[in-house]
């Protein structure tokens, strides 16, 4: 009953246990390479579309070579009417659609203003985005020229001219990820992700594989000398949370530190801004995958529940969809689940290079959630300990 | 008689199963209840923005008022030093930070175009352009104004004139397939799907191994007949379409999503989906023979999904080794028979390469069934060795 016996049978457990190290290493690392795989080319360009041009003016055609030349759209077919467009975007040849209307040339003369029409397939809001940001871009450069040179045909200085177009203008500049890439957006986020479900399934799987009833299948005398019935609750929780904590400090290393810089992501934080997160954040995640552990009566569960919790964690977490259009329980019972306050936290902290002093909130919530399942694991743990002695005693 | 016989044993199997009877009955409804639940306002509003306002005077606070009555964006803060804006910005609390530079009034009457710096959230792409968006239209709107204003001056009170003055092109935008561009329709009849794979293949798994909680594996194999056990997983695939077709009937019934196509097709492709997710299961099961082995393949496969389906990142900009991944999935295929019937209302023909897809996934269970025999005909030769040596040895 020695602290060093603890920490080597622990040890022993941990790295004989496959399916947990297939989880843990090889989830890790192999998630590292797949998830982002869809996102490297971080930004959708170059959408087809088609034109239907019925001015068939200079200007009109300088309209189509302004929207071509933009790097969102590139347009691969004229067709004569919305019919033809709208087959060739079912088919999937084209994302998009600009329309020219007739006698445009003549109406912008008279000043008319003239409509041009864009449309998008809003089946993929990124593609719609895209085609529709290609457009109106293009577009109103053309609007701007058209301004200029009425003014400076009207009399005014060109150079004023040009830059007076717009009574106010509107200087939108994106924030914290520049160039708008999907990568980033994705990458940052659901890697945090990634590290909490591996570390529930592997405290699940360790867990659930220690404290299932197997009096049915194995001697007695076998089960009788498991470390785990033997060792009072709190030591064995200690020697387990340390350990994992280690192994997971690593990993987490790995993906904050090589995957983000090899991915080309924003590292803000500092390595002890980002430690004073990780710890807490690993460590309510190991107690509450104890607490899964000592649930379910089979370990294969343990994937299977953290599996499901997946999808519903992203899109939960505030960063895909604005928490302030969320109903309000859903919000409040994400807040138990330490990726939520997690996810936020290290964005704010590494892409947004917000400082640790102003996440106080958010280290208070995963020091909380620790202490939380921590008790609640040392109680369930205390109990099946007690049954399953109980179990081997009276067989 | 046979069919009736194990669907009535499997049911009571079910019945005796809380994890079972969960994963096929109540557990998909929550899980659909809560992503629709997240999504369920389609359409994100009052998003809050901070505000820098260096001029304050009568134009720029109407420029702000114009922000702030657009129905997606919020004025929730006007801070007085860029410290605390820029603190806000960081922490979350706006999404985006408008500046009004000072002698906005002033400049904007002097004809001098004074600009407005507004820097937004991009981090958070859909929020993001959200605001991106929001703002061009409420500033755009509110110069348009002004300059209408000014030019009814020169055009002499013609108000056509001097709109075409001041927005020389209009432009009309519209989002096809899905009219007023709600979040809803877009991403929970995709995840759903995807969480619909998941629990198919995981399920499938746990029933294959049953048996094995009080039987060790050699003996269940030495017993295992295949196609009989094949035919215990009807009820399992008739649940699952059930499931299916629900979800469809909810979506495009209930909340009244717009449905183009044919129902038929729909939900001829769901029961290819639920076979080919069924094949693929047992064929993990049988390339592992052990459960949490088996679930952690599942895992591995059908957990980033949802990622490699090309609806949040259209598929032609992956890269081709992504493409590859996307097309051993089978709800990829399935979701491409969805989207084209729900919103092109395509003819079959249109489909028929996701189709054949899903039928191409069904060849797991012969993969399978060699996969047994072969593991069959081993022990087998096992044995006879075992024998041979024994009779040698006597």
């Amino acid at each position: 009953m020695t602290w060093k016996r603890l920490i080597s049978s622990e040890f022993y457990a941990i790295f004989t246990n496959i399916p947990l190290l297939v989880t843990v290493f090889g989830g890790v690392i192999i998630y590292s390479f797949l998830y982002p795989l869809p996102y490297i080319n971080q930004t959708p360009k170059e959408q087809s579309i088609a034109v239907i041009n019925l001015d068939d003016s200079q200007l009109s055609r300088t309209i189509e070579r302004m929207a071509n030349a933009t790097p969102q759209v590139n347009i691969i077919e004229q067709v004569y009417n919305i019919d033809e467009a709208k087959a060739l975007l079912v088919e999937g040849h084209i994302t998009g659609f600009l329309l020219i209307p007739q006698h445009f040339y003549r109406d912008l003369l008279l000043e008319k203003s003239p409509h041009l029409l864009f449309a998008g397939n809003a089946s993929y809001f990124l593609v719609y985005g895209t085609v529709i940001e290609g457009l109106v871009r293009s577009t109103s450069t053309l609007a701007a020229e058209v301004k200029v040179s009425r003014m400076v045909m009207r009399g005014d200085n060109i150079a004023l001219a040009s830059s007076q177009y717009s009574a106010i203008g509107l200087n939108l500049k994106p924030t914290f990820n520049a160039s708008l890439g999907y990568l980033n957006y994705i990458v940052p986020a659901v890697f945090v992700l990634i590290l909490h479900q591996t570390l529930l399934i592997a405290l699940g799987l360790l867990t659930a594989g220690q404290y299932e009833n197997k009096v049915k299948y194995h001697p007695v005398t076998e089960l009788q000398s498991s470390y785990w019935l033997i060792y009072p609750v709190w030591q064995i929780l200690l020697v387990r949370s340390l350990l994992m904590l280690i192994i997971y400090l690593m990993l987490f290393s790995f993906y904050f530190g090589y995957s983000f810089e090899s991915y080309g992501i924003n590292r803000l934080a500092t390595i002890p801004d980002l430690m004073t997160l990780a710890f807490p954040f690993l460590l309510s995640v190991i107690f509450l995958g104890t607490v899964i552990g000592l649930l379910i009566p089979r370990k294969e569960l343990a994937t299977l529940v953290v599996l499901l919790s997946s999808l519903p964690l992203v899109f939960s977490a505030g960063f895909i969809w604005p928490t302030s259009n969320m109903p309000t329980v859903i919000n409040v019972i994400a807040q138990f689940f330490p990726s939520t306050p997690a996810i936020n936290g290290f964005l704010r902290l590494n892409q947004m290079g917000d400082s640790i002093d102003n996440l106080v909130q958010i280290k208070m919530q995963l020091w909380s959630l620790t202490l939380l399942y921590a008790m609640i694991s040392g109680v369930l743990m205390h109990k099946k300990q007690h049954e399953l002695n109980m179990i081997i005693k009276s067989s | 008689m046979r069919l009736l016989q194990s669907i009535k044993n499997e049911w009571q199997l079910i019945c005796h199963d809380a994890w079972l009877k969960a994963l096929l009955f109540w557990m998909p409804v929550i899980l659909a209840i809560v992503i629709w639940g997240v999504f369920s306002a389609g359409i994100a509003r009052d998003l809050p923005i901070g505000v820098v306002d260096h001029d304050n005077s009568s134009v720029s606070r109407s420029l702000i008022r114009n922000y702030n009555a657009s129905p997606t964006l919020a004025v929730v803060n006007h801070f007085h030093s860029m410290e605390h804006a820029n603190t806000a910005l960081r922490e979350g609390s706006i999404y985006a930070l408008v500046i009004i530079p000072n002698s906005l009034e002033k400049n904007t009457l002097l004809g001098k175009a004074p600009q407005v710096t507004a820097f937004y959230n991009s981090q958070f792409i859909l929020i993001g352009k959200l605001i991106n968006s929001a703002m061009l239209s409420a500033h755009g709107t509110y110069v348009a104004q002004i300059e209408t204003f000014k030019d009814l001056a020169s055009t002499r009170g013609n108000v056509e004139q001097a709109i075409g003055e001041a927005l020389p092109i209009s432009s009309q935008i519209s989002p096809l397939f899905n009219a007023n561009t709600h979040y809803g329709q877009f991403l929970v009849t995709a995840v759903i799907p995807a969480m619909w794979q998941i629990i198919i293949i995981a399920t499938i798994v746990l029933v294959w191994a049953r048996p094995l909680q009080n039987t060790s594996l050699d003996v269940w194999l030495a017993h295992l007949n295949f196609n009989d056990e094949l035919i215990k997983l009807i009820p399992y695939v008739l649940i699952f379409w059930i499931q299916g077709i629900v979800y469809l009937s909810v979506f495009y019934g209930t909340l009244q999503w717009p449905m183009h196509g044919s129902w038929l097709l729909l939900i001829l492709a769901q029961f290819l989906l639920v076979l080919a997710c069924t094949s693929v299961a047992t064929l993990f099961f049988f390339i592992t023979l052990d459960v949490t082995r088996a679930m952690s393949l599942v895992a591995g496969f059908a957990a980033p999904a949802f990622a490699f389906m090309g609806v949040t990142f259209p598929t032609t900009d992956m890269p081709l080794l992504a493409q590859l991944w996307r097309a051993l999935l089978p709800i990829s295929h399935y979701i491409n028979v969805q989207i084209q019937q729900v919103n092109y209302a395509t003819t079959f023909s249109h489909s028929a390469g996701s189709f054949v897809a899903l039928i191409v996934f069904i060849s797991g269970f012969y993969m399978a069934k060699l996969l047994v025999e072969k593991r069959k005909n081993s022990s087998a030769l096992n044995e006879t060795k075992k024998e041979t040596v024994e009779k040698g040895c006597n």
